[in-house]
């Protein structure tokens, strides 16, 4: 046994605790340099402004993720709140903090738990699962920490709103789309999104119901997920291609990852701009493939609106005004043709810079 | 050496150094306290018994994973199924239940699964004698894509049971402080830790690992050993699957990837050597701790993740680094 070597520990390892203070010595460092979130505290010398609540409140705004472009526009919207209700008097900290992976439910749990403990005024959650964030959620609620949920909905009766996309509205004028450019028959496939995530079955369900009403057009295939990230449905997108692409006319993806991916599958067998692509969100690649031609119709949803709603709708309900259960964030179809609108660029292009630093 | 030590002096020392063996992962857990603590921002709501009980409920599935972990790194093995098992039985468990079967028997059946996993692993690195690495990197696709078959790729729902409870950050009833599925966890390990330090089986173990041809030369089955120790881990780690399940609500076949490596690195940040032959259930327990501290801690004082990964992985290199000194 090795404790009974010949060579006495204390003469090569005189001092085992040395790799402990070296790694304390690295926490403290970061102690001292981290990022902290401060872009949200104004007013340094005057110290913090006292709202109508009579203090500054901390809102925890949890994203799905923190890698799409989605999610920024998200977080301008807060803070694009935050200002507002800074210059009405309000001070509000905005916390933001989410997954990485958009498939982490575990990683989302344990940030709710945590700002749970921490007391934060409000908590505003876009959940990665309607069903597994549940009981984190409610144990906030019932320590008296509100909860509005944006982007996908959250399966419980007690969080105060719910802010988003309409999204099977969206799923409809995706399929609507479709049908105008394939005149109305054809064969259509459909990457769908991910298992779990409610908008994006939303969507799925608003595009395949939507397909009814032109009888000539036929589903080929609507039963593979993209998965998680842009590589995922990559490869995803490849398999189904490598399957169907010959005899597909038509292709519908629900989200951003989802349709990034697609495209490059389709860029790979040279079916960009054959088949007939519409996509779902904006980020500036799908941007250049609309005016490319290379996708005909993007679903664009208004995130910097979801972000700013979010918030308002939270302060509101911390007010004690009284919030709708449902508040509808916007959807609209930019297309190639409709593209350079003074709205469209506004809902492409959404002012980020403005607000984030 | 110098001239002066006596004797007596080098075994002092030579106990001094022991000791700070055990106590050095303790002191890595004091030290990652004391620091968020140091931060006024964070200390409020840092030392609450509300985020202890939260940490030590997400701590369990690690925890129990690394139960298991330390009995195979203890025996000279390595497993990096842990993540695909906690997937595979909490679908399971998730199935059954959806299936209308009585929770016990999905709990059980979990569990044994889990088990029957780790013989079957055992039975591929004694019989085929292949290192542990590659079988049971392979056995991580295997289980993963038998979770998402069974799951037909989605998460699978059940109704609210018992075993949601075992989760549950706020227990109830309240005198339980904290959720029953950190008591399961305590239980065990103490049990886990005994059996390893005062029995036979225990010191068979350590044999095994120290020096498997000594071990076989002096009369002991050292594949039965190995298969059982792969076994054993694996009952823990269908519990943790359980507990996964629990967590969520929801019998998920993407959950816990990337868990085998948190479950490695709790076992070494606690002094277990990946050459075997070393490693106890105390540090392991306490190696996860001071990871789930970690993150706890971090998001606390609102650093974004890639601090946390950067902090953490830092860990686990001086923690590594710390296994060579001893093991050189």
């Amino acid at each position: 046994m090795k404790s009974n070597s010949k060579v006495p520990r204390w003469e090569v390892g005189f001092c085992p605790g040395l790799p402990w203070l070296v790694s304390v010595g690295i926490v403290c460092l970061v102690l001292g340099c981290a990022p902290k979130q401060t872009p949200t505290r104004g007013g340094s010398t005057e110290g913090p402004k006292l709202g109508e609540g009579g203090k500054s409140l901390k809102l925890a705004v949890i994203p799905k993720g923190t890698t799409h472009e989605f999610w920024k526009s998200i977080h301008a919207g807060a803070l694009k709140a935050q200002q507002e209700l800074k210059e009405k008097g309000r001070e509000v900290e905005i916390l933001w903090k989410g997954p990485l992976k958009e498939d982490d439910r575990n990683e989302q749990v344990s940030i709710v738990e945590t700002f749970r403990t921490q007391k934060v005024d409000g908590i505003v959650l876009a959940p990665l699962d309607a069903k597994a964030l549940v009981r984190p959620s409610e144990e906030a609620i019932d320590a008296g920490i509100p909860v509005v949920v944006i982007d996908s909905d959250l399966a419980s009766e007690k969080y105060a709103s719910f802010v988003a996309t309409d999204n099977k509205k969206g799923g409809e004028l995706a399929s609507d789309r479709l049908s105008e450019l394939l005149g109305g028959k054809g064969r259509v496939l459909v990457m769908r999104y991910q298992v779990g995530s409610a908008s994006t079955e939303n969507r799925e369900a608003g595009f395949l119901e939507g397909l009814k009403k032109s009888s000539g057009i036929t589903v080929v295939s609507s039963n593979k997920y993209a998965g998680p990230t842009r590589e995922t449905a990559y490869k995803t997108a490849q398999n189904l291609l490598n399957r169907f692409g010959s005899q597909v006319e038509g292709v519908f993806t629900p989200n951003e990852s989802s349709t990034a991916g697609m495209r490059k599958a389709l860029e790979d067998t040279k079916l960009l701009g054959k088949v007939k692509f519409v996509g779902f969100d904006a980020s500036s690649d799908l941007i250049e493939g609309l005016k490319n031609r290379d996708i005909q119709g993007l679903v664009v949803q208004n995130p910097l609106n979801m972000g700013y709603l979010g918030v308002i709708t939270m302060v509101d309900v911390l007010d004690k005004k009284p919030v709708d259960k449902r508040v509808d964030t916007g959807v609209a179809m930019v297309t190639p043709e409709n593209m350079d609108t003074p709205e469209m660029k506004e809902l492409l292009n959404p002012p980020l810079d403005r607000y984030l630093k | 050496m110098t001239a002066n030590s006596s004797s007596l002096g080098r075994a002092r020392r030579h106990e001094f150094g022991r000791l700070l063996n055990i106590i050095g992962p303790f002191l890595g857990l004091l030290f990652v306290l004391v620091i968020f603590s140091l931060q006024s921002e964070v200390r409020s709501h840092f030392l609450t018994p509300d985020n202890f009980r939260i940490v030590a409920t997400q701590t369990v599935i690690v925890a129990l994973g690394a139960l298991g972990m330390t009995l195979i790194i203890i025996s000279g093995g390595i497993d990096l199924s842990v993540g695909s098992v906690i997937a595979l039985t909490s679908v399971i468990l998730a199935v059954l239940l959806r299936g209308g079967k009585p929770p016990w028997m999905a709990f059980a059946f979990a569990v044994v699964l889990g088990g029957a996993i780790g013989f079957f692993n055992g039975a591929l690195v004694t019989s085929l004698r292949l290192a542990p690495f590659i079988v049971t990197l392979g056995s991580l696709g295997i289980f993963r894509g038998a979770a998402k078959w069974l799951a037909q790729e989605q998460t699978v729902n059940t109704g609210d049971t018992w075993i949601n409870h075992l989760a549950m950050t706020f227990p109830e009833p309240s005198w339980l402080v904290v959720s029953p599925g950190v008591w399961i966890t305590i239980a065990l390990a103490v049990v886990v830790a005994i059996l390893l330090r005062s029995s036979v089986h225990g010191r068979w173990i350590f044999a095994v690992g120290s020096n498997e041809i000594a071990a076989s030369l002096s009369g002991l089955r050292v594949d039965a050993i190995k298969i059982g120790v792969y076994a054993t881990a694996g009952l823990f780690f269908g519990l943790a699957g359980v507990l996964q399940y629990a967590r969520l609500g929801q019998g998920d076949p993407t959950v816990a990837s990337g868990a085998e490596l948190d479950v490695i690195a709790a076992v070494v940040i606690g002094g277990g050597s990946l050459s075997g032959g070393e490693g106890s259930v105390l540090g392991s327990i306490i190696g996860a701790l001071i990871m789930a501290f970690l993150r706890n801690g971090s998001q606390q004082m609102g650093w974004p993740a890639y601090v946390e990964e950067i902090i953490i992985g830092a860990v686990i290199v001086a923690a590594v680094a710390l296994d060579r000194l001893r093991s050189r």
